[in-house]
């Protein structure tokens, strides 16, 4: 009976369901058609259920329906058989799962409605349980566990599967316009333009996860039900036959395991992400880190939230709770575990980046206020950097925090050991100081080019690269960055040196041992050697003026004020801002030329950026005024040489440390920073070095006027001799010397020329033409053999002067015996007066300039109106015996300043001499009367030249440009003729540039234009972006 | 009324600055490449009629591609010819290798473009440059030196049959393509 009660009771239900949901999804309550009895009828008045039941069989289906189909059972088991498929039928008919596959409140209250289980299911459930003893002849039987977990699976995959994916389809057209927004830090680019559109992403996110749940919750309720049954079956039995009863702990356990495998491995890719995004969002607010969708303008920094924060510890409730139910679900599987272990790898480098990047220290105790305020004072270890203690705490009190509140909540014993165990604590700080690492390394041009201020950022850095893998990242990234950055045609040899500078001075802070700042080097002299004015510039910038050194020190300070002051109007107005925007944490962009950081965000034109500007403009053109005020600083001096030598040997050195372990063979530990050291050996050879000092020092030595005193050089001088040696120097004393010497000489040859002067008065002829002729005559007499450069170039100086060196020499001869001067008169300076007509003006200029300009000099006619003196390029060749160069080089010269004007035409090389002003102004009428010749001097004009000199210079530019053209047609020519019949535009210029060995001072789009006109001639075409020449 | 001058005391810099004439041009021969740039520049600035040479498009200064115009009054008169220039590192102490890579019937050249002549193997010195081997080359056309040669027809015919000379010349030439 109790099997036609179940039959009634199945039917019932049945109806219930077919009149709420229309259709027939019902899976088959039996596990056999092949009952004979009410099961079979069953099937009968309900043939749509056999027939779905084969249609949509699966696999799991298809076994379990299997062993139900055994060949015929002997007669003798027919009852038992019987029996037991009759069981199997009550059994299976109350635990059957309900077809409904949409509402998932439909599942709970079906089950709510019949909680109590009825009589005749325990008494089929002891049959079925129990088959040997009860029903021994019971052929086919089978276990009523196992196709409770077929049932469920074949439910989950006919009917939660496709409810999971309704919950995650809608949300997928968002996911492919959006996608880099799960991506936690994808998303800053497209920000603006998405905002509103996302707006609500995170939500949309929380509802596919939430119903997803929901979802399968509702359907795990319902396979708990059934299990519950079995299992309170199984209870019951345990007092009549208890070999039978199981242990419904085990049970259970295992049926949960089962379903959480089936659950997590059905997860779609939609509520993968989706699950990401949330997780994202809600670890996001937790570790401080702000989403784009809050902040809609302006990236904010991340800042580790404070304790007392409402909508952070909403935000972790809400995670937690999120976690647990995830969990609960079977959600939070491996694959959940990988997802939140990537997010917060996300996490941990989004605030490292975030929080870090360009803040190298803190300027004040407020503006790492918040950040510190959440500083453990535990966490202050060996470092004392502001940003790895920050950093540590944030690891500490957030982000590990997180970790094991998360993985409390899935671990699957509470029992077993911590999640986040203490060593876990300390693996996760060292890879936030690994980020953080990777991050300074990054900068670390910037920081360098910042130097000082970015002192606190290399103390983060000092503390993070510990490893020799991590050391080599930095130089090897720091190569890459200068090769990038500054080792290019557009920087100047100044700022390579400027930086090198830096370079030493940051990298020796970073590293005392020099191991890193000598793997860095190589490129950079490398690079440095192929500028010619390396040497030069550095030479200078040892010998700068003490005025130059008191500019560049004022400049210096008040580069620093506007800094200091401008970071303080900064906190005024953008105190959120502060840690980005203040002036010492941005790279100070001192030149243009330097490639600009690729990662930093453009800063609105501000104050800081004009400062730097200005101290551009009267800074940078200058020298290398660095070393001279580093040499100038007391504590160049040697620090007790002697302590030094001894270093190795000093047992009680308390700081000794050992050599680094990636130093070379031949390493030997440096004593100080030494920057003047390093950089001249970084030069090349002493040899090229002092030659090129020489020849500073010379220039320097002459080009002073008589009475200064070369403190400086000497300086230099001394610091060279300690470094090379005083016989490589030999020369340079020699030079000081022969300019202190011919100062005395000087003064004394003219005290005796005076003196014999004096005497000479009593014969009034002669002596009447020197007082009024006379000039004044010093000479500097050059040991021939130590200075270099000293070439003599033959022309003919005006009598008046070879007087003077006649009787200069022979001054000196009596001086000193049995030594000639050879006279250099191309050297030296002259200061020329010039009488013309309507003025007069004095001119400083070289002997060569004063001598052409001397030619110039109207013939002696006292008062006679002479016509303005005319001569040719030529006719001074003749005269003077003069280099041809040197001769149209000096009428420029004068031309230029309006003594001489050009006449007969642009390509004559006739001058005469211009008279009045007026003249230049009407360039043509040549007739105006020249009041006034020179007397014994040259004829001379005031500046108004630029007319008549831009006149001259004009025709001879274009006529110069005009050749160089021809040159460079002919390169082209040459090129497509032979490298490539055609060519794109890059690559010529590209060509061009590495072989004309002068250099190629074509930009690209120079070229391009001179390339257009040729085509435009129709000697040209451009095919396919391509230019070659037409064929003739 | 004072004309003053300071002789002698002058910074050699600023002074060797108005020597413009007197700057030394770069020691030749000091590398090849130098060498090379410095010909390329001679090359253009003077350059010869109907020869022209330039380093080839990869920017290897080591490898020069130059161009021949076949003399007038030869059986060449009116053809291009492409050759292909290698310097050994050592340039100008060792001599270029020099091919055709115009197909070429000619005595002194074989069939895969190699030439004999003797400035480009034992008689090289480094007086030779890149213009003075284009101009050898373009007079060899003219006067093949028949004595020694690698193409024994071409030689033979050359004053035996210049009407079947010349045909073949234009049935070997052929305009290469650039690589």
């Amino acid at each position: 009976m109790p099997a036609a009660v179940a039959s009634q009771w199945r039917d019932r239900q049945q109806r219930v369901f077919q009149s709420v949901f229309q259709t027939n999804a019902t899976p088959p309550s039996t596990s056999s058609s092949a009952f004979t009895d009410p099961g079979h009828q069953q099937q009968q008045t309900h043939p749509g259920h056999g027939h779905i039941f084969h249609a949509s069989g699966n696999p799991h289906q298809a076994t379990a329906a299997q062993p139900l189909f055994p060949p015929p059972a002997p007669p003798a088991a027919e009852d038992h058989q019987a029996a037991y498929d009759r069981a199997w039928h009550v059994v299976t008919a109350h635990i059957a799962l309900p077809a409904s596959a949409t509402a998932d409140d439909s599942f709970g209250s079906t089950l709510a409605a019949d909680s109590q289980q009825p009589q005749d299911f325990h008494d089929a459930f002891a049959l079925l349980a129990n088959p040997r003893s009860l029903l021994p002849r019971a052929a086919r039987t089978d276990d009523i566990l196992a196709w409770h977990v077929r049932q469920v699976r074949a439910h989950f995959t006919q009917h939660v599967i496709p409810l999971l994916k309704g919950c995650v389809v809608d949300d997928v057209g968002v996911e492919d316009e959006g996608e880099s927004g799960d991506e936690y830090q994808g998303n800053r680019g497209k920000r603006s333009r998405t905002t509103e559109r996302r707006g609500n992403h995170y939500e949309r996110h929380m509802v596919v996860v939430m119903s997803s749940i929901r979802t399968l919750e509702a359907a795990l309720r319902l396979y708990f039900y059934g299990l519950n049954q079995l299992l309170a079956g199984f209870a019951r039995l345990v007092d009549v036959a208890p070999e039978v009863a199981k242990d419904a702990e085990v049970l259970n356990a295992r049926f949960r395991r089962d379903l959480h495998a089936l659950v997590s491995s059905s997860v779609s890719d939609g509520l993968l992400k989706s699950i990401r995004a949330v997780l994202a969002r809600l670890a996001g607010t937790v570790l401080g880190i702000p989403s784009q969708e809050e902040h809609g303008e302006g990236p904010a920094r991340p800042v580790a939230p404070g304790p007392e924060d409402l909508r952070v510890q909403a935000a972790r409730e809400r995670l937690i709770e999120l976690v647990q139910q995830l969990h609960n679900v079977g959600l939070a599987g491996e694959r959940f575990q990988v997802l939140f272990a990537e997010v917060m790898d996300a996490m941990m480098s989004a605030f490292v980046t975030g929080a870090y990047a360009g803040v190298w220290s803190a300027p004040d105790t407020r503006s790492f206020a918040t950040v510190m305020d959440t500083v453990s004072r535990s966490a202050s270890m060996s470092v004392a950097s502001p940003c790895i203690i920050s950093l540590e705490g944030w690891v500490e009190n957030h982000f590990a925090r997180l970790s094991f509140e998360v993985l409390t909540c899935i671990s699957a014993n509470a029992q077993g050991p911590l999640p986040v165990s203490l060593a876990d604590l300390k693996t996760y700080q060292s890879l936030a100081l690994g980020r953080l690492a990777a991050l300074r390394i990054q900068e670390l041009f910037d920081i360098v080019l910042a130097w000082p201020a970015s002192r606190p950022a290399l103390d983060d850095l000092r503390a993070t690269i510990t490893t020799a893998a991590r050391r080599k990242q930095l130089t090897d990234g720091f190569s890459r960055a200068l090769q990038r950055r500054l080792l290019h045609p557009g920087c100047s040899t100044l700022e390579i040196l400027q930086t090198y500078i830096s370079i030493i001075r940051a990298l020796h802070a970073l590293d005392p041992s020099k191991v890193l700042l000598g793997r860095v080097e190589p490129g950079l002299r490398l690079y440095l050697c192929q500028r010619e004015d390396a040497v030069r510039v550095v030479v200078s910038g040892l010998l700068a003026s003490p005025e130059e050194m008191r500019a560049a020190r004022k400049d210096k300070d008040t580069w620093k004020q506007q800094k200091t002051g401008q970071s303080q109007r900064d906190d005024a107005t953008h105190p959120r801002r502060r840690g980005r925007d203040a002036g010492p944490f941005t790279t100070p962009g001192p030149s243009s030329a330097r490639t600009p950081r690729t990662t930093t965000k453009p800063i609105t034109p501000e104050p800081e950026q004009v400062s730097s500007n200005d101290k551009a403009n009267h800074h940078y053109p200058t020298k290398l005024v660095e070393l001279a005020l580093l040499l100038n600083e007391p504590h160049t001096k040697p620090a007790s040489s002697q302590a030094v030598v001894d270093s190795d040997l000093d047992w009680n050195d308390m700081s000794w440390l050992p050599d680094p372990i990636d130093a070379g063979v031949n390493y030997k530990r440096p004593r100080s920073e030494d920057v003047i050291g390093t950089l001249i050996s970084a030069l090349g050879s002493p040899d090229v070095f002092i030659k090129e000092f020489a020849a500073c020092v010379a220039e320097r030595l002459l080009a002073g006027e008589a009475t200064r005193v070369f403190d400086q050089e000497l300086r230099v001088l001394e610091l060279l001799k300690r470094r090379f040696g005083e016989g490589m120097l030999q020369g340079c004393d020699v030079m000081i010397r022969d300019v202190v010497d011919s100062r005395k000489v000087d003064g004394f040859i003219r005290r005796e020329q005076r003196r014999k002067l004096a005497a000479a008065v009593a014969t009034p002829g002669r002596g009447a033409e020197e007082g009024e002729g006379g000039m004044e005559y010093h000479a500097r007499i050059l040991s021939r053999l130590f200075w270099p450069g000293l070439e003599r170039e033959h022309f003919l100086l005006p009598p008046a002067v070879v007087e003077q060196q006649k009787r200069y020499e022979e001054g000196y001869e009596g001086l000193k015996s049995r030594r000639k001067l050879t006279w250099l008169n191309q050297m030296g300076q002259a200061r020329v007066e010039l009488e013309l007509a309507d003025r007069t003006l004095t001119v400083d200029c070289t002997p060569v300039e004063a001598t052409v300009v001397y030619a110039f000099q109207g013939d002696e006619g006292d008062g006679e109106p002479a016509a303005p003196v005319q001569k040719s390029a030529d006719e001074l060749y003749e005269l003077l015996q003069m280099d041809e160069d040197l001769i149209t080089a000096a009428l420029q010269f004068w031309a230029a300043r309006g003594v001489l004007r050009r006449v007969g035409g642009a390509n004559s090389n006739t001058y005469v001499v211009t008279e009045t002003l007026t003249q230049t102004t009407s360039a043509t009428s040549n007739d105006a009367e020249p009041t006034a010749t020179a007397t014994a001097d040259e004829a001379m004009q005031e500046d108004d030249a630029a007319a008549a000199g831009a006149a001259a210079k004009q025709p001879a530019m274009s006529a110069k440009e005009r050749e160089r053209r021809e040159v460079y047609w002919r390169y082209i020519q040459g090129m497509l003729t032979n490298a490539s019949a055609s060519m794109p535009l890059a690559q010529m210029a590209m060509m061009m540039k590495m072989l004309i060995a002068d250099g190629f001072p074509w930009s690209n789009e120079e070229l391009q234009d001179f390339l257009g006109e040729k085509v435009a001639a129709g000697e040209m075409e451009v095919v396919g972006g391509k230019y070659r020449l037409v064929k003739k | 009324m004072s004309f003053t001058e300071d002789s002698q005391n002058s910074a050699p810099g600023s002074a060797q600055a108005k020597l413009g004439g007197a700057r030394k041009a770069p020691e030749p021969g000091q590398n090849a490449a130098k060498r090379l740039q410095t010909e390329l520049m001679q090359l253009m600035t003077s350059p010869a009629p109907g020869v022209s040479a330039f380093p080839s498009a990869d920017g290897n200064l080591l490898s020069w591609r130059a161009t021949i115009e076949g003399p007038d009054d030869t059986p060449y008169s009116g053809l291009t010819f492409k050759l292909s220039f290698e310097f050994p590192s050592n340039y100008p102490y060792a001599p270029p290798t020099v091919l055709f890579r115009t197909p070429i019937y000619h005595p002194n050249v074989d069939f895969s473009g190699r030439i004999c002549l003797d400035i480009l193997k034992d008689k090289w010195t480094a007086a030779y440059n890149i213009q003075t081997v284009l101009l050898s080359l373009q007079s060899l056309l003219g006067e093949p030196n028949n004595s020694s040669p690698l193409n024994g027809e071409a030689a033979e015919l050359w004053d035996k049959d210049p009407a079947l000379f010349k045909t073949k010349v234009m049935d070997r030439h052929k305009d290469v393509e650039d690589d």
